[in-house]
């Protein structure tokens, strides 16, 4: 018995991607936009088919058809609420309203779409999420959660995964999430002290750096000084992100998946922070000095770390998986047709 | 006849099964210990091949082979009559094709970032009329007057007398004829500005810091330039596709990131504008009779206001100037004296 779980592998590399990306930047470009879709579907089906579990690889089934029918309701939506804002501004207002209020819908046929094309060993995924519950999710906890001066936003971010996951089947076979919120709230505070100390360590340099320019701006109107500190501060405000978010990435990560179980087995995640710095910044610091070409070698290498630091514990066979009945299949199988991808990441 | 090991599954379960696939009288052959069925290439999906990921071909009861081996794939299609790869699959194969890939790409970016852009914006604007971008800067005021700028504290008669001159100078140029619009601003300080319907902003400093009405001629002339060649309207066009083009780029990344460089861009058109500005208002203040050289003359003085007295230029400065929206007041000065009478 696989006692020591199965580990995921990924197989991608930086130069393979990298031309696959350039060549379809090129197409994008070349059709305006449109073959971006057709783009799109290429890059899924190359990280999908790199990732591998037991000797198997997943693979994906979009068409470009449905991601490009998303691509321009979110175009479209966008265009609308830009163009009005500066004109009409209460009817830019209304649109952001009507868009805030369709958005669960649109996220709930998103996810269906991707979880429905996304198949390992020949089984889909699918996702039975009810809009009821996206709703209460995506829509009334967030704005609960401003009302509240974020101090429900742990408790959203544990009932949206909670949600995904807990709706989320391979074949037959449900997933299911057991984490707490306590557990949200712990990592919500441990990011925030960490943010505190950051802020402060940042604050006293500022002060040392820029306290005789600042005071020397202000007696002078200096309106290039006040730039040099514009971009001092930019710069530092970069610096604590990068250092905050792969810690906050890395711990929810772990604790998602190590509270997620496909029926009885289960997964084990340890993404460590350091690490992921590490990645972060070198890849940040190399897109910037390359202008932007060490994008596709940098989007490989964090997927191999993130997908190979993630292994299954299996409680049993792993050949014994079923696919979903033919008829609730052929109910996915149906509304396909009607369904697109919106890019929305959460 | 070449054969293909490949892992099949039947899509009914997880199950794997190794199998051989050949071609053999028009049939795709799929035989392993418990598998033996034959397929049409015509009516199977092969999937193109990315990188060295393996390709799948699927059948229509939802079974399905994974090949690895994607040299005796390919020697198999070829066999089958089939094309054994896309043309895309082809492209990204080749590091040479990737190459120029990029060649192609960074000529376009600046072909379209030098001319096509800003002939694009040029286009789309002047197909705008005033009194639909009108609609922009009442929103605008709207949103100055919330906190950035007050109501002009300059007498009455001064505001009336400056507004007559102001249309005697755009008398016979076919400029929209909205009214200045005076205002007190010590956040902004001494400056006026063309918004993108035309409207003309002016602040009490700059009216101020002027010796004569010559000189705050000089600056609506230049801030005339800017509404009559849609300065204001084509920087909003073009740099919101320069930012849309940017953010799309590197936004996955960071959006912040995409700010710097999105400005950087930016202020090249800017300054090219204002340039343009200088030129249009040296022209028209010959043309009324009066002197270019006024308008040079308070670019002086409102740089020297702005800087403070002890500053020396430095490397940096230079640097910064890329930045800047605005030309350097030297250059700006030397180009306005240069225009000749016509």
């Amino acid at each position: 018995m696989h006692t020591e779980g199965l580990n995921i592998r990924f197989t991608g590399k930086g130069g393979e991607y990298f031309r696959i990306w350039i060549v379809n930047l090129l197409l994008t470009v070349l059709t305006l936009g449109i073959y971006s879709a057709w783009a799109k579907v290429r890059r899924m089906q190359y990280f999908h088919r790199n990732t591998w579990l037991n000797e198997s690889n997943f693979d994906y089934h979009g068409t470009p058809i449905a991601i490009l029918k998303g691509r321009l309701i979110a175009i479209g939506m966008f265009a609308a609420y830009n163009v009005m804002i500066n004109f009409k501004p209460l009817i830019g207002l209304a649109i952001l309203l009507v868009i805030a209020i369709v958005m669960p819908f649109l996220l709930v046929k998103s996810f269906r779409f991707r979880l429905y094309n996304t198949s390992y060993r020949g089984l889909r995924f699918g996702f039975t999420g009810s809009f009821k519950g996206a709703y209460l999710n995506f829509l009334l906890l967030p704005v609960a959660s401003l009302f509240t001066l974020y101090l429900l936003a742990p408790f959203t971010h544990r009932q949206i995964k909670a949600y995904q996951h807990n709706n989320s089947r391979f074949g037959q076979t449900a997933f299911s999430f057991d984490a707490g919120a306590g557990q949200f709230y712990l990592i919500y505070f441990l990011t925030f002290l960490w943010f505190l100390l950051a802020g402060a360590l940042l604050g006293v340099g500022a002060y040392f750096i820029f306290n005789h320019a600042i005071v020397e701006a202000a007696q002078e109107n200096n309106r290039q000084m006040f730039m040099y500190i514009g971009i001092g501060v930019y710069l530092l405000f970069i610096i604590a992100m990068l250092l905050l978010v792969p810690y906050f990435t890395s711990r929810i990560q772990n604790l998602v998946w190590n509270n997620t179980r496909l029926g009885m087995h289960e997964f084990e995640s340890n993404l460590g922070a350091m690490k992921l710095f590490w990645i972060s910044i070198s890849n940040f610091l190399l897109i910037i000095f390359t202008l932007g070409l060490f994008k596709p070698f940098a989007d490989v290498r964090m997927a191999r770390y993130r997908l190979q630091s993630i292994r299954m514990m299996p409680a049993g066979d792993m050949d014994t998986f079923l696919a979903a009945s033919k008829q609730d299949d052929g109910a996915m199988g149906s509304e396909t047709a009607e369904m697109f991808d919106i890019d929305i990441a959460l | 006849m070449t054969s293909v090991s490949a892992q099949y599954y039947d899509g009914n379960n997880t199950r794997r099964h190794a199998v051989t696939l050949t071609f053999a009288q028009g049939w795709l052959q799929v035989r392993g210990e418990e598998i033996s069925r034959d397929e049409s290439l015509n009516t199977a999906s092969i999937s193109e091949k990315l990188g060295s990921a393996p390709r799948l071909i699927h059948f229509n009861d939802g079974a399905h082979c994974e090949i690895s081996d994607h040299a005796s794939l390919e020697t198999l299609l070829t066999e089958a009559g089939h094309q054994p790869l896309s043309l895309v699959s082809r492209m990204e194969s080749h590091w040479r094709v990737a190459l120029a890939s990029l060649l192609l790409l960074l000529a376009g970016a600046v072909a379209a970032y030098l001319w096509g852009l800003p002939r694009v914006a040029e286009l789309a604007a002047q197909r705008i009329p005033y009194s639909t971008a009108h609609q922009i800067d009442e929103q605008a005021l709207q949103t100055f007057d919330h906190g950035l700028m007050q109501p002009s504290k300059l007498p009455i008669t001064r505001q009336q007398q400056l507004q007559q001159e102001f249309e005697k100078l755009r008398r016979g140029y076919s400029l929209p004829e909205y009214p200045l619009q005076f205002r007190a601003s010590p956040e902004i300080g001494a400056n006026a500005f063309a918004l993108p319907g035309g409207t003309i902003v002016i602040t009490d400093e700059i009216i101020l810091l002027a010796k004569s009405d010559e000189e705050i001629l000089a600056v609506l002339a230049h801030e005339l330039g800017h509404v009559s060649e849609r300065h204001a309207l084509r920087n909003l066009l073009q740099g919101s596709i320069v930012a849309l083009a940017l953010t799309w780029y590197v936004g996955d990344i960071s959006n912040l990131l995409a700010t710097a460089p999105t400005l950087l861009l930016q202020a090249r058109y800017t300054r090219n504008f204002e340039r343009s500005a200088d030129a249009f208002a040296a022209h028209m203040l010959q043309a009324k009779g009066m002197d270019a050289a006024k308008l040079a003359t308070l670019l002086d003085r409102l740089e020297t206001s702005h800087r403070g007295k002890n500053r020396k230029g430095s490397k940096l400065d230079e640097w910064l100037e890329l930045l800047s929206s605005h030309p350097a007041t030297e250059e700006r000065v030397k180009n306005i004296r240069q225009i000749k009478p016509e």
